[in-house]
């Protein structure tokens, strides 16, 4: 067996113990590599950054905990820079499966932030229909929500003044794993409501996005882990995104290396193949 | 530190790991979790919509507050339920139908809307301007076609897509030009939703990393240094003794 062939035939164990060590490393032994911002990510700060205090941000955390490393981050880089710009914040989930996690976020940020629950800020919690949720919340809120997430009545809470759909909202952003999530905020909410929208996604669904961005359906995008390190550093509060991109920059790396490596030895083999075979 | 907080922390360690030990092999202790991962979200999944949909939109408004008009979507959604008794189940039929077509109604129009009308629009919009009197103008400049490069590029892979994926007629001549163009840009778009997979898939990882990271620390128990070994003690003695039977029969 020739050199080429028994790394081909390698034991896949030795690739997830190297890609573990490349992972491991750096998250012990930060050296904080440079974070270039995208103009996507920071259209979404700079459109939060200019809204007059007290206007109404809407914030849909469309994720169940299987996708928590990538949109948590950004879920907390975006609740630190509502609640120091002095917004309302309405929050919301269209996942069942990340209510409780959705809910503990919130809070946990809002009582680092100083923010009284229902005053501030509000947790609506999950209602069934899926993207229809959307239509009712354009139609009528308190119809979609007639109580939050902790039981109140949602047309007594002073954080909902003057709210009564949609289209009383400054600003929607929708922190989205999949379906329902920011592809349907806009089609069933800002193309009908007509209200700003930004996304929030997890690198996976990031590609199937950006002709979304590029013809203005939503004004900004923070994709994945990355795009969470960005928003971090825009807010000057660096936490678990930051944290994570030296590993996330060693493993990209790590596996550029794997590819090219796979591809010199299938293509030596093929060589070989071919001159066994020209004989 | 809350109690509640360290058994949390002791039961994400453990969790974690065992679904780890997959990476070795297929085993018992990967099963235990995975099997617990799926009763639980499951659960969870039946009791909030419970609490959501019985207690707070139906049960209250119903009972407390009198609302008795719900009575009707109350009444469409229990003949979802005829469909488990088969002298019944023609009744689910109507539920079905409203939901099919209140569904079809609200998603085809805006869909279309948005994904396609708005998408052609974008794509030719930076080369060519809709006048107010209805004409249209062409913005592009030949002089400086470095100006709307990211347009005809755009413009070019759309096409010669639409093209590849155009079996009507045969691929040869201008259209297997025009179909090989569009495999490229397929390759391109294949490339980059790769690479994001990678990345969010890497993001995961490093997301278990950090966490049992912050669980080696005093105030949770340390868990992950506990558990670390008693997993790979597990898996070990669970390897020596599946290579120790005797092959099946």
């Amino acid at each position: 067996m020739t050199f080429a062939e028994r790394m081909l035939h390698i034991d896949r164990r030795l690739i997830f113990l190297m890609i573990g060590a490349f992972t491991l490393v750096p998250l012990l032994f930060p050296v904080g590599l440079a974070i270039n911002i995208s103009p996507e990510v920071r259209s979404v700060y700079d459109y939060i950054e200019k809204l007059p205090e007290r206007s109404v941000l809407l914030l849909s955390l469309d994720f169940d905990p299987a996708s928590k490393p990538e949109l948590h981050p950004q879920a907390v880089a975006i609740l630190r820079h509502a609640f120091r710009k002095n917004l309302r914040v309405v929050a919301m989930t269209l996942w069942v499966s990340g209510t409780g996690m959705a809910d503990q976020v919130i809070d946990e940020i809002a009582r680092e932030a100083g923010k009284e629950k229902g005053k501030d800020y509000v947790f609506l919690g999950w209602s069934p229909g899926g993207s229809s949720v959307i239509i009712n919340m354009g139609q009528d809120l308190y119809k979609a929500f007639p109580s939050d997430y902790g039981g109140k009545p949602t047309k007594t809470l002073p954080v909902l003044d003057g709210v009564q759909s949609l289209r009383d909202v400054a600003y929607a952003i929708s922190l989205g794993a999949g379906n329902p999530g920011v592809e349907a905020w806009y089609v069933f909410g800002k193309d009908k409501y007509k209200f700003e929208l930004g996304g929030g996604c997890t690198g996976v669904i990031a590609p199937g996005l950006y002709p979304l961005l590029r013809s203005g359906q939503i004004n900004g995008l923070i994709g994945g882990l990355r795009g969470a390190a960005e928003y971090e550093v825009l807010i000057g509060q660096k936490a678990r995104a930051v944290a994570g991109m030296d590993a996330q920059s060693a493993t990209h790396f790590a596996i550029i290396v794997l590819v090219l490596l796979c591809n010199v030895f299938y293509f030596s083999l093929r060589r070989a193949a071919r001159r066994e075979a020209g004989r | 530190m809350p109690l509640e907080v360290i058994i949390g922390a002791w039961v994400a360690t453990g969790l974690t790991l065992f679904i780890f030990t997959f990476l070795y092999e297929d085993n018992p202790i990967f099963k235990l979790a995975e099997h617990l991962y799926v009763g639980i979200s499951v659960g969870y999944t039946i009791v909030k919509a419970y609490d959501t949909v019985i207690v707070h939109l139906i049960y209250v408004p119903m009972i407390k507050e009198g609302d008795w008009s719900l009575l009707v979507p109350v009444g469409l959604g229990l003949l979802m339920l005829a469909r488990y008794m088969p002298k019944a189940a023609w009744l689910s039929r109507y539920a079905f139908a409203f939901i099919v077509g209140v569904g079809s109604g609200l998603a085809i129009p805006r869909t279309i809307s948005s994904f396609i009308l708005k998408q052609v629009e974008d794509t030719i919009r930076p080369l060519v301007t809709l006048l107010p009197d209805g004409g249209v103008t062409f913005t592009a400049s030949l002089l400086n076609p470095a100006s709307n490069l990211n347009a005809i590029i755009l413009l070019v892979g759309v096409v010669s897509v639409l093209f590849y994926f155009f079996f009507s007629l045969e691929h040869t001549g201008p259209l297997k030009t025009a179909a090989r163009t569009g495999i490229l840009f397929l390759m391109i778009a294949f490339g980059a939703a790769f690479g994001y997979t990678v990345m969010a898939r890497m993001s995961l990882l490093i997301g278990r990393f950090t966490d049992l990271i912050e669980f080696t620390g005093p105030a949770y128990g340390r868990p992950t240094l506990w558990l670390i070994p008693l997993v790979v003690g597990a898996l070990i003695l669970w390897s020596s003794r599946r290579r120790q039977a005797p092959p099946e029969a």
